[in-house]
């Protein structure tokens, strides 16, 4: 795992010896809450940043199941109420529901934000607290990388689902209706102060979203690991990602009330998530990007249909590296007994066994045709857009048309 | 002592020779692209897709030496020099002129530099994409491969027909818009 880093290259460049060592970042300032009755924490989390009057933003589905009512329930006997409560965010936000839950937000003298949900729950929180933390009416002022430029209002991540690390990014999209665009926002100060990891929150998630979302925290963790932002730190949260979703994901599909499983998921969604903002991702997001907007398919469920076919297409360029990750996939066992030379083959037969499984168990589909949503004349506009994704960047092999053509019929 | 005298010495005794170097890559770059836009059918693919009137510029923060460029009423990249008349639609900026230096001495390439977070993007990325191909195809039309390998993931597939033919009527455009501008 560290010989990339540790390796280095002595490259003689018209006789001289440049030397270049590898260079990286790293960063995550959000404190995590993890493990049993972790939602209690909020009310004293809350008064360590100075803050007495939460909002909870959240969504019909997440109210519905009973969730807010674990975070409600947190705050009795804390000495502290939730002030406000949106629950109605919508599947794909946008720039006006944010400028209407900042409203509500100024009206009831919030101070602070809980988000409870999922990624859109999250992104959309991310924008209210940039409008309010800068009393602004206008979100796209504030869109692009590094237009904030002080702290937000105290700012805290509840995810209900264990797949999009977003309690740990600097990102956030948000739709600008009026314009037809998406606005993207890069700023570190939209960092959450902590996330909150509870068994609670995600003990009720049907199987199938349980299985999408935790192909797609496997995809996050091992995009990071094997593409050209990987780096030391980043790989060890990408590899225990990948372990605890190994371990524990057919576990908790067996007994989806299994608490500690249900935590070892969550966790390696936030640790997955961790790794990814680090690492950034590759080639099998920038084509789930492309038939998510396309297909209007679920994120989770993209990952897990390009994920093994992308490593195959970085197979020669990355054995050794994909190779690798046959130890937090399969077991010590299996990765002492596979030869060096096909640990690489061996890891992406292992993810082949797990999709298959999640196949038979709830139907998730494996490859393009199984989704019955996409038709095969739709290929080559998604190959064009996958190449525009700004993820492909960090792919370590080239692709060009051909190529993400070649991986979709291969998908298909 | 040894060691503060050999960073003064391998760092800073460089850092006069490195502003006019970057100064001069980026000129060749802009211009190179401008030529490129004009001759190669796969840039002017990419470049069809900008808007009409796309800005972009490049430049090493924090203010290091740059070039900017728009999308004229042709369809081609026209270099504009290095003052933009208004704000670009994307910006590739260098964190830092020794980074700028890595990746126009090819010591480090573009994908690489963007994975170390050395060049920021400020803009849409969809167009950043297709600007960065178009670099990249420029680049391997007109470097000597040994070169341009080291600036690319992956080496084009090119006969060296195409890489003769092409690369030529770039340089001789270039030849041509330096002279007539």
């Amino acid at each position: 795992m560290a010989a990339e880093f540790t390796r280095v290259s002595r490259k003689t460049w018209f006789g001289v010896n440049t030397m270049t060592k590898a260079y990286y970042e790293f960063f995550c300032p959000v404190k995590v809450v993890a493990g049993n009755a972790a939602l209690e924490h909020i009310p004293f989390e809350l008064r360590n940043l100075a803050a007495s009057r939460p909002m909870i933003i959240t969504d019909k589905g997440v109210r519905g199941a009973g969730l807010v009512d674990h975070v409600l329930g947190a705050f009795a006997e804390s000495g502290m109420d939730v002030v406000e409560i949106f629950d109605d965010v919508p599947p794909d936000s946008s720039t006006t529901v944010v400028k209407n839950i900042a409203k509500l937000y100024r009206d009831s003298g919030c101070d602070s934000i809980i988000a409870v949900g999922g990624g859109s729950v999250i992104d959309t929180s991310k924008g209210v607290n940039i409008l309010v933390s800068e009393d602004g009416e206008d979100l796209s002022q504030f869109s692009g990388v590094g237009v904030l430029t002080k702290p937000l209002k105290p700012f805290f991540v509840v995810p209900t689902t264990a797949g999009t690390g977003s309690e740990v990014t600097l990102v956030a999209v948000i739709s600008d209706v009026e314009k037809g665009v998406k606005l993207p926002f890069t700023s570190y100060f939209l960092l959450p102060n902590a996330a909150i990891l509870d068994p609670r929150m995600t003990l009720t998630l049907p199987a199938h979203i349980t299985a999408m979302t935790a192909m797609d925290a496997m995809t996050h963790a091992i995009e990071a690991f094997t593409c050209m932002g990987k780096n030391p730190i980043s790989d060890a949260y990408a590899v225990s990602a990948i372990t605890k979703i190994s371990q524990n994901l057919i576990k908790v599909l067996n007994a989806p009330d299994d608490a500690d499983a249900r935590l070892e998921l969550a966790q390696a969604s936030t640790m997955a998530g961790i790794a990814f903002s680090n690492s950034m991702v590759g080639l099998v997001h920038s084509l789930g990007h492309s038939l998510g907007a396309l297909c209007h398919l679920p994120h989770g469920l993209c990952m897990n249909l390009f994920l093994p076919y992308v490593l195959e297409y970085n197979l020669e360029e990355r054995g050794d590296i994909i190779g690798e990750l046959l130890l937090p996939l399969a077991g010590a066992d299996v990765y002492a007994k596979t030869p060096a030379g096909e640990r690489g083959r061996a890891a992406i037969n292992t993810i082949r066994e797990i999709r298959d499984e999640l196949y038979r168990r709830c139907k998730l589909p494996r490859t393009l045709s199984e989704t019955g949503k996409v038709t095969k004349d739709q290929l080559a506009r998604l190959a064009e857009m996958a190449l525009d994704d700004g993820s492909i960047i960090f792919n370590p092999v080239e692709v060009d048309l051909d190529d993400a053509k070649a991986v979709l019929e291969k998908a298909w | 002592m040894n060691r503060q005298h050999q960073l003064s010495s391998g760092v800073l005794n460089a850092a006069p020779l490195k502003r006019p170097y970057v100064a001069l890559m980026m000129d060749v770059i802009g211009r190179g692209l401008e030529a490129a836009s004009q001759v190669d059918e796969k840039i002017q693919n990419e470049v069809k897709n900008l808007p009409d009137g796309f800005m972009f510029d490049m430049r090493a923060l924090p203010n290091g030496p740059c070039f900017v460029m728009q999308k004229d009423s042709s369809g081609c990249l026209r270099y504009l020099g290095k003052t933009a008349p208004r704000k670009p639609d994307v910006s590739l900026k260098f964190k830092h002129l020794n980074h700028a230096f890595l990746v126009l001495s090819f010591q480090e390439g573009t994908a690489r530099a963007f994975a170390n977070d050395r060049l920021l993007v400020d803009g849409e990325i969809a167009y950043t994409m297709k600007l960065v191909r178009s670099l990249n195809r420029m680049e391997s039309l007109i470097l000597p491969k040994f070169v341009a390998v080291r600036a690319l993931k992956r080496y084009p597939r090119l006969t060296l027909t195409e890489k003769l033919a092409d690369g030529g009527r770039i340089y001789t455009r270039l030849a041509k818009n330096l002279v007539w501008g």
